[in-house]
């Protein structure tokens, strides 16, 4: 039992270790008037929605309800969080999103030493020194998500590209309601993925003895099915590890925050 | 009329008085507030079937759009899809005092919902004040009922009575 434990910790502690949680939180979920602003906080920490490392705003950027991509019209870093700002000049929903290109690295040994090379699985051959062994080339990509609603919500900007790990929003992110269950679906390059890892964690922690997250996977249709406790704002964290047959690379690391708000019934 | 027809050839009721069509008529209060800085509330006050979708919205107070969002349920059951339908049904907020409104069982295309349960909702959010939600169900087409709701930190005792 006790062993069983330890490695239950171990296994929580890679997760959790490896990175602080990467967020965007909006200063609005839903607005009812035309041209207002929305403020964006961007940060990255354990606890949810205690900001503890300012995260370059580079990569944010915003979908209009058209369908359209647009950079913030000004943002700046700070220490403990980023922040950004825009005009929201249509009705409908927008997806907020901070996310870069898909990485590369390359891990092999040479002369018993591990290393590593920032090269995809095409451009390896004649990077990787001739007598390495065990090589092993990973996709990385990490999104961080969250939607908001102006007037009347629509799926525009809900829309998946089919490249990495991404959320189909089956139960619109303006129609979670506290108390009433909620359906999304996990895919990966267009198609289900079963086994994601989820963290699902609500705001307040920090006046709270138990952080009370609660921890999901999807289904063999990546589906996954929960019901938010209490109105507030949440952060769902996934992440997923596994071979990858593509030309670039032998196996994919994704990992996917969304923040989202459970409305009160 | 069927209803009238079928009621007096039972032979019932009419002897009484002449059979009257179903209504529901709602009696709401908002309170006298004591505060410094006392805004009107928004008030919203509609109908939803029993899968929670709303029929028959039948007033909504309220001023500036900014906080219409703050009427929460209200907000996303109808207001945030049903632009039109809210214009034609605003009207001005009121001060503390009590409201009586009437539902006549039409839906909002004017069209008689069919008999069942329904569910009455008076939700009211004021600028730097609370949010209150009064809901109450009711028997459409089940004969006289009356109902009372407790007073909430934005709305006063709510009573609702069916003919």
């Amino acid at each position: 039992m006790k062993k069983l434990m330890i490695s239950a910790l171990l296994v929580l502690c890679s997760v959790s270790v490896s990175a602080h949680t990467l967020w965007v939180l909006p200063s609005h979920f839903v607005l009812s008037s035309e041209d207002s602003w929305i403020s964006v906080d961007v940060s990255a920490a354990n606890m949810t929605f205690v900001a503890d490392k300012g995260v370059s705003p580079a990569n944010l950027s915003i979908v209009f309800p058209d369908g359209e991509r647009h950079a913030f019209s000004q943002s700046y870093q700070g220490k403990r969080k980023s922040q950004a700002d825009h005009q929201l000049t249509m009705d409908g929903t927008y997806r907020i999103e901070l996310a870069g290109p898909a990485r590369y690295f390359t891990f092999f040994e040479e002369d018993g030493e591990r290393r590593r090379l920032m090269v995809n699985k095409q451009e390896r051959a004649e990077k990787i020194p001739a007598n390495a062994t065990n090589v092993v080339t990973t996709r990385s990509r990490g999104r961080a998500l969250s939607y908001v609603s102006v007037n009347a919500p629509n799926k525009t900007a809900l829309a998946l590209h089919n490249e990495g790990l991404e959320l189909k929003l089956l139960t619109h992110p303006a129609d979670v309601v506290a108390t009433e269950p909620v359906q999304w679906q996990f895919m990966l390059d267009g198609q289900p993925a079963a086994d994601v890892q989820i963290e699902l964690s609500r705001e307040g922690e920090l006046y709270r003895d138990t952080a009370g997250r609660e921890v999901l996977t999807s289904d063999a249709e990546g589906r996954i099915r929960f019901t938010p406790p209490e109105p507030g704002r949440y952060v769902l964290e996934a992440s997923l590890q596994q071979e990858s047959t593509s030309a670039l690379a032998d196996r994919v690391r994704e990992s996917l925050t969304l923040t989202f708000e459970a409305a009160l019934p | 009329m069927y209803r009238y027809i079928s009621s007096s050839l039972a032979g019932l009721v009419l002897a009484v008085s002449p059979v009257q069509s179903q209504q529901v008529e709602i009696s709401l209060e908002l309170p006298v507030v004591e505060t410094a800085q006392y805004y009107r509330p928004y008030v919203a006050v509609w109908v939803e079937d029993e899968d929670q979708q709303s029929v028959r919205l039948l007033e909504i107070w309220r001023k500036e759009p900014d906080w219409l969002k703050d009427i929460r349920r209200f907000w996303r059951k109808i207001g945030r899809s049903e632009a039109e339908l809210v214009d034609g049904r605003t009207g001005a907020t009121r001060t503390p005092g009590r409201y009586q409104l009437s539902w006549n069982g039409l839906d909002d295309a004017g069209q008689p919902v069919p008999d069942g349960q329904y569910t009455i909702l008076v939700e009211a959010s004021r600028e730097q004040g609370g949010r209150s939600l009064q809901r109450q169900t009711i028997q459409w087409g089940g004969g006289p009922q009356q109902y009372t709701q407790e007073a909430m930190s934005e709305l006063g005792e709510l009573k609702i009575t069916l003919n």
